[in-house]
């Protein structure tokens, strides 16, 4: 068996005292905590490793002796083998350093007092390594490794993949790495302990550098608690005005839960609700969703505050409304040529006159009625930006979401003429499908869900007949006008995907957790690595553990904010399907713009 | 005698499976052949009575003759709609009437809704086809002439290929449907819409209601049946004779080749039909194997 002895670099060079720290169960391994000094009275370091215990839920305890004697001390053996009767353990670990020497020595005693390992039985962990002779004959000996750790960094490091909250007891326990690093995170208040205090102990552990430069962060803390109240009350104000019941009420609802801008407020509102709670995060991941969320808002209302300011600098807004009429007026004169070109023989196919001039009407007269209409806002245009550029200050998203809305509106006629186009051509699809069934004498059994023969009656049959060949004769001027049309909502639809993409993006990418990662590596770790530090004969092996960072794609999968864009969406093939079937294709259901 | 040349045991051989003989699996005796039958249940059919059934084939074929020809007369204005008309209502009201006169023979009032639904279905036939005449005049304009054409061609002959010859009665889906597909392809082609009415009308007479008519003669007056068939080739070779002879001709070599020569060409092949069933098992599929194909 190996015995495995996480020491932390801190105590490399601690004075001679007492080893406090935790067995792991069930694995053969041991942390090292701190180390308290000589001299002591037992039954207050008895005390205050209760007092830890209770304050962190570690069950600390004494697992030996350190000993680094300095010039002019020595002669402790026979001191610090008595220790362990004072604080009685089944395993007693007796550390020692000799000044010079870089590798540690460590004898093991069991509870009888019995040595059971020599100090040049070390040795034989690295023969053993190098010989690769088998544990046969060395199998009542126990070896030691030594794992030096950096305290600070283990501390404050998440390991990767982070456990759920309520851990099953039925499933294994957590692995000996898990562990550890559990028990020296939650064992924070053991470092509490000044060195510079005037306490009865005296011991070595990582301790802060100050705790005078938190008092920035205390005062924050302080000042975020009125702050959050006032948020608190804001927003239950607002919830109060969404519930109003005028809003319920059926146009208002559906026209709210289809604007884009309505969307983003609604998720703004919650995120605010999460943000402003005053709880605080309990547990891992709810402080790093805080987090991401917090620093999301500020980078996106900085990011609007910037833009903003670029809008109402040089009157860039009358520039805008000024190009954004005549814009539309040109697409819409675009359409009318279009339309023109398709009335004729558009690319040389013959269409049915008769069908094809009816249906270039009806959509002229559309186009008619859609340019008077922007001549009647065009006055309103610039006032409509003006104040909707005064939303980009609640955030960049907001100012994204507002210019999906109005291209959404701007877009109105072409969606209309997509619809019309699509519900005409979803009609003949589907009567052709049927009436050529019922031209080879078939039928759709609904019941069984499949394609029965039946005998039809004779004027089912002639009408049938005489519909089918309408149909079928009509269908290429239809399928030419969907085909135009469905073309044109598509360039819509990619752009105003594009808006909801990016809008996503600033809504859900993990900003602090990136920095986190970015700035400290350790705090997110996937793993740890092993490096050897010493191989001096007759010592122990001397391990460094150095922390694996996690990668920068997991930490963007593992802690992307769930937005709406997370839902499940339509696959290419069923977009495709949906086209040619001449079902309505919608931007706000996320389904023809998420390309991945 | 085995394929496998054993020798002849004192056992005899019998023919099981669940006893232990001295006898290769694959062994058959002499007896194997005795039992050994040709040509099962052959009916031997007479030249004369091939003939008078292949007639109704070439009836069919001379009705598309008489259909293709009325609607060249109507393309070159040769006969006017409201004479079609008015011919077709006669036609329509005289094959009623025999209908009903041979339909009382045997079962004269087992479906009480006779009159009034053939009254309701003619007024939606005509109702609809008028509606629609003026769509169906403009349907094809921009299709070129060449296409509509052939579309009608392979229309009618989809629809002489599946035409139910042995029972007309209810038409068959696929035939009706092709035949008026064509017609429509055809009457879209006339330069008016009462064109485009008077043609639909007749092709409705023609290939929906006249094969009704037909198989209740076929089955009540079965020796008129073969005087009208030959009628009504005469009429659709004769037809399409006056507007041209060439295709008249072939007609008349396609009829004379479908009544005459296939019958004598069928009665003069079953000589050699050698058809043998013997004590072998042979692999019959008399079940229903569609539910496997799933």
């Amino acid at each position: 068996m190996v015995l495995k002895v996480f020491f932390p670099q801190c105590c490399n060079r601690a004075d001679s005292g007492l080893l406090v720290g935790r067995w792991i169960t069930g694995h053969d391994s041991a942390v090292v905590l701190a180390v308290i000094h000589y001299p002591f009275i037992p039954g207050q370091v008895k005390r205050y490793i209760q007092q830890m215990q209770a304050q962190s839920g570690v069950e600390l305890s004494v697992l030996g002796s350190w000993s680094l004697p300095k010039e002019g001390q020595e002669g402790m053996e026979s001191f610090l083998r008595d220790l362990s009767t004072i604080f009685p353990q089944e395993r007693w670990l007796q550390i020692s350093r000799e000044i010079g020497k870089t590798g540690f020595i460590c004898e093991i005693m069991s509870q009888n007092g019995k040595k059971v390992q020599q100090e040049a039985k070390n040795k034989s962990v690295e023969e053993e390594k190098d010989t690769g002779l088998g544990d046969g004959e060395k199998e009542d000996e126990e070896k030691v490794i030594f794992v030096h750790y950096e305290q600070r960094k283990v501390m404050l490091s998440q390991l990767h993949p982070t456990e759920t909250g309520d851990h099953d007891p039925k499933s294994e326990p957590p692995s000996e790495l898990r562990q550890m690093f559990q028990t020296v995170a939650q064992s924070k208040p053991l470092f509490f302990l000044d060195k510079y205090d005037d306490g009865p102990l005296k011991s070595t552990h990582w301790q802060s550098e100050g705790r005078e430069a938190s008092i920035i962060v205390e005062l924050l803390k302080q000042a975020t608690v009125p702050l959050c109240l006032l948020v608190t009350w804001l927003l239950s104000i607002w919830t109060w005005i969404c519930n109003i019941k005028i809003f319920s009420f059926w146009p208002l609802h559906f026209l709210s839960s289809k604007l884009s801008t309505c969307v983003q407020l609604s998720y703004r509102t919650e995120h605010m609700r999460i943000l402003s709670s005053p709880k605080p995060a309990v547990g891992h991941t709810q402080f790093m969703r805080k987090a991401n969320i917090l620093v999301s808002f500020l980078v996106d209302v900085a990011l609007g505050i910037l833009l903003m300011s670029w809008l109402y600098r040089d009157n860039h807004v009358s520039v805008l409304a000024n190009t954004l009429v005549p814009v539309a007026d040109h697409v819409a004169k675009e359409l009318e040529e279009l339309l023109q070109w398709l009335m004729g023989a558009p690319a040389g196919l013959k269409m049915n006159r008769a069908l094809d001039q009816v249906l270039g009407r009806f959509f002229l007269y559309h186009i008619h009625l859609w340019i008077s209409y922007i001549h009647l806002m065009s006055p309103f245009i610039e006032g409509i930006l003006w104040y909707g550029g005064l939303s980009a200050c609640l955030g960049l998203t907001f100012a994204l979401s507002l210019l999906s809305d109005m291209v959404a509106l701007l877009t109105f006629h072409i969606y209309c003429f997509y619809v019309y186009g699509a519900r005409l051509y979803c009609l003949k699809i589907y009567g052709l499908s049927s009436l050529w069934r019922l031209f080879r004498g078939k039928k759709w059994n609904v019941l069984r869900q499949r394609v029965d023969s039946c005998s039809y009656d004779l004027d089912q049959l002639f009408i049938g007949t005489l519909l089918f060949t309408i149909l079928l004769f009509l269908l290429p001027t239809t399928a030419l006008y969907y085909l135009v049309f469905t073309l044109l909502r598509l360039v819509v639809v990619l752009f105003q995907g594009i808006l909801h993409l990016s809008v996503d993006f600033i809504n859900s990418f993990p900003l602090f957790a990136l920095g986190l990662r970015i700035c400290r590596p350790y705090r997110l770790a996937e793993g740890v690595k092993f490096s050897v530090l010493c191989e001096e004969p007759g010592t122990a092996l001397h391990l460094l553990m150095e922390i694996n960072p996690l990668k920068g794609s997991t930490v963007v999968q593992t802690y992307r904010t769930p937005t709406y864009s997370c839902y499940p969406r339509d696959s290419w093939a069923a977009l495709i399907k949906k086209l040619f079937v001449g079902e309505l294709i919608y931007p706000w259901r996320h389904k023809t713009t998420k390309t991945d | 005698m085995g394929p496998d040349g054993a020798p002849g045991p004192t056992v005899p051989w019998r023919k099981v499976l669940w006893e232990r003989q001295p006898f290769p699996d694959n062994y058959v005796d002499q007896r194997f052949l005795e039992e050994l039958r040709r040509n099962e249940g052959i009916r031997q059919y007479c030249y004369w009575a091939v003939v008078k059934e292949a007639g109704i084939v070439g009836q069919q074929l001379s009705c598309v003759a008489i259909f293709i020809t009325l609607w060249l007369y109507m393309e070159q204005g040769l006969l006017p709609p409201e004479t079609l008309l008015w011919i077709s209502l006669a036609s329509a009201l005289l094959g009623y009437g025999l209908h009903q006169a041979l339909t009382s023979h045997d079962e004269s009032c087992s479906e009480p809704h006779t009159h009034l639904a053939d009254l309701q279905s003619a007024t939606i036939f005509l109702s609809f086809t008028f509606g629609f005449s003026p769509v169906f005049k403009t349907l094809t304009e921009s299709v070129s002439t060449d296409t509509v054409y052939a579309m009608s061609a392979v229309m009618l002959l989809a629809h002489l290929v599946s035409f139910p010859y042995a029972q007309p009665s209810p038409p068959g889906s696929l035939s009706l449907n092709a035949a008026l597909f064509a017609s429509v392809c055809l009457a879209s082609r006339l330069p008016g819409t009462l064109h485009t009415f008077a043609m639909l009308s007749c092709a409705l007479l023609v290939f929906a209601l006249w094969p009704c008519l037909l198989q209740r003669l076929r089955e009540n007056a079965s020796r008129q049946f073969t005087g009208v068939c030959v009628g009504v080739c005469i009429a659709g070779v004769g037809g399409l004779g006056s507007q041209s002879p060439g295709g008249a001709v072939l007609l008349a070599l396609a009829l004379g080749c479908v009544t005459l020569l296939c019958p004598l060409l069928l009665v003069m092949l079953q000589r050699h039909k050698d058809n043998i069933h013997g004590p072998w098992d042979e692999a019959e599929i008399d079940e229903d194997i569609s539910r496997f194909l799933h």
